[in-house]
């Protein structure tokens, strides 16, 4: 390996087009952002290590590129933003008034195999919002990430909704050891009827309760689904999940938006620090969600201060395979440059508010 | 239209009827040609035909919105799919086998070296059970391995057993039993669902376990 012209694997350089690209993306989101009333803020490149394994989960903790500093303290290069935008509200923003919305854009490294444009370094753009855990707070989030998409003129797009809660009502309830719940949950987030059968041959209980867990996989939908799942459980829990969604699917039954919903109650896949909805947003054409996103309310009381919170954020590789082209439209707001032949030229030419090229 | 990836093969032959019995048919003979994309004869599906272990990449990206492949080739690859169904046939099982009177205990071993097709499933296994392992990866006559010494163990698939007795190995542990699936791409899943809900739908009625309650 040659160190001076090769560079680290999963790493990259965006150049001319990509660069304009990524920042025309980067606007149109930001726009929309603000104008939900979401402010930006640039958080650091690194933090304690904890901070990050208390908010994604010890399954991903060996995917976080860490280091020792001078003290001997275990520090991180950012793997996501929630835990930190998570920290920074708990601490700093902790007395100002709620609900307090931010956003963010940045990039991010972990160590995974390169996927859907997806690298070990990426962007992501998102929002948080803290303080509120209604029905209508999970549709503003809904909302901006759909306005978002709309911006770019991705106008095709479905997000899956689903609810942790729903599947941790039911199980709450089963008493099965979390080794069990952990294979449980990788047989229903794959859809593994089979699996999930066998597992259930081996398992001592009762019948009812086998047959809601077998339905699992088969809740998505529209409407229907939350009637569906409502016939199953009696679990106070999974109820008030469901009344929850109900809440959220009304809101886009009522804007004419509820076609770009699918309930799926069978997705429960998220990091660890997800508590009530969870939702992915998929554009056709492309194999990989290109938003992630969901409720975590128990997140900031590890930071000392609890309060509920929602966020998400997007991929912007995988977003910008799917922007409509031509997009951005123009290279800049200044147009072509003027070529000036001399450096007094050009410094009159920027007197005007024209872009230049000094050529000498 | 909905794009399959099926696998060259073994497994061509079953897939292809599976398909037949759910109502997707080809006008031409799709197991002898040298063609690797068939669209069926209603227009509404194109089988792409791909190499076994390609099966998982190709619905993993969405190049194809659905595949049929088998759970061994599924445990290697740890592609993110869906994984609807069973259709039932290609059993056979992921095992370790040992030479015949030396498959006592690996924990008197330092480590134990383990030929395989499947690195990342042997890897697993022994790393979930704290045996220090050393994979040394081959692509074919992997029961060869133990008898000429280059290895203490193999991981492999086996369907009756019979090419383990023929060359002195037996079975010490069955890793995962394996048959053939249907995978599904997780976002073409929710951008193109009524197509795919429709196709799983009728695979599953057209598959093994049609009928059963």
């Amino acid at each position: 390996m040659n160190s001076l012209t090769q560079i680290p694997p999963g790493t990259q350089i965006l150049i001319g087009d990509a660069v304009r690209r990524r920042r025309a993306v980067e606007r149109a989101i930001f726009s929309v952002f603000e104008g939900w009333s979401y402010q930006e803020i640039i958080p650091p490149m690194l933090d304690y290590l904890d901070v990050f394994v208390k908010g994604m989960g010890h399954e991903l903790e060996d995917r976080i590129y860490r280091f020792i500093d001078r003290e001997g303290n275990v520090l991180a290069l950012r793997p996501e933003f929630t835990s930190l935008l998570a920290k920074t509200a708990a601490t700093r923003l902790s007395q100002e008034p709620g609900p307090i919305r931010l956003s963010y854009s940045g990039e991010v490294l972990r160590f995974e195999t390169t996927k859907g444009g997806q690298q070990r370094e990426f962007a992501q753009m998102g929002i948080e919002q803290y303080g509120v855990s209604s029905a209508s707070a999970d549709a503003e989030v809904l909302l901006v990430c759909m306005e978002s998409l709309r911006s770019l003129g991705v106008s095709d797009f479905q997000i899956n909704l689903g609810s942790v809660d729903f599947f941790g009502g039911i199980v709450d309830r089963i008493g099965l050891p979390d080794s069990d719940i952990d294979r449980l949950k990788g047989l229903l987030n794959r859809k593994d009827q089979s699996g999930l059968e066998r597992m259930l041959d081996g398992l001592d209980m009762e019948e009812r309760r086998k047959a809601v867990l077998r339905a699992v996989p088969h809740l998505t939908g529209g409407r229907e689904t939350l009637d569906a799942a409502r016939g199953l459980v009696r679990n106070e829990r999974s109820r008030q999940a469901i009344a929850h969604l109900e809440s959220i699917y009304s809101v886009f039954e009522e804007l004419d938006l509820a076609g770009r919903l699918t309930i799926d109650l069978g997705e429960i896949r998220g990091f660890d620090y997800y508590s009530g909805i969870l939702f992915r947003a998929y554009v056709p054409g492309l194999g990989f969600e290109v938003a992630l996103g969901g409720r975590y309310d128990h997140l900031l009381a590890q930071f000392g201060h609890d309060t509920p919170a929602v966020g998400f954020s997007f991929t912007l590789e995988r977003l910008e395979q799917v922007v409509a082209r031509p997009f951005p439209a123009g290279r800049s707001a200044e147009g072509r440059p003027s070529d000036a032949a001399s450096v007094a030229d050009a410094v009159r030419l920027r007197g005007e508010g024209k872009a230049v090229r000094l050529c000498s | 239209m909905l794009v399959i990836a099926i696998a060259k093969g073994r497994f061509l032959a079953p897939s292809l009827a599976v398909l037949d019995r759910a109502g997707i048919r080809f006008d031409e003979d799709v197991t002898d040609s040298r063609r690797l994309v068939f669209d069926s004869s209603d227009g509404q599906c194109r089988v792409i035909l791909v190499k076994p272990i390609d099966v998982p990449t190709y619905v993993e990206y969405g190049a194809a919105d659905a595949g049929i492949t088998g759970r061994d080739v599924l445990l290697e690859s740890r592609a993110d799919v869906l994984e609807p169904l069973d259709l039932g046939f290609g059993q056979c099982k992921l095992v370790v086998a040992a030479p015949n009177g030396a498959s006592s205990a690996d924990a008197d071993r330092p480590i134990v070296r383990v030929a395989t097709k499947y690195p990342n499933a042997a890897t697993e296994y022994f790393n979930r059970r704290s045996i220090p392992v050393e994979i040394i990866p081959l692509s074919g006559s992997i029961e060869l391995g133990p008898l000429v010494g280059l290895a203490d163990r193999i991981v492999d698939l086996v369907e009756t057993g019979r090419t383990l007795r023929d060359n002195g190995l037996v079975v010490v542990d069955v890793i995962a039993e394996s048959s053939a699936r249907l995978i599904v791409n997780r976002a073409n899943y929710q951008t193109k669902r009524s197509e795919i809900v429709g196709f799983v739908d009728a695979l599953e009625a057209a598959g093994p376990r049609a009928g059963r309650a």
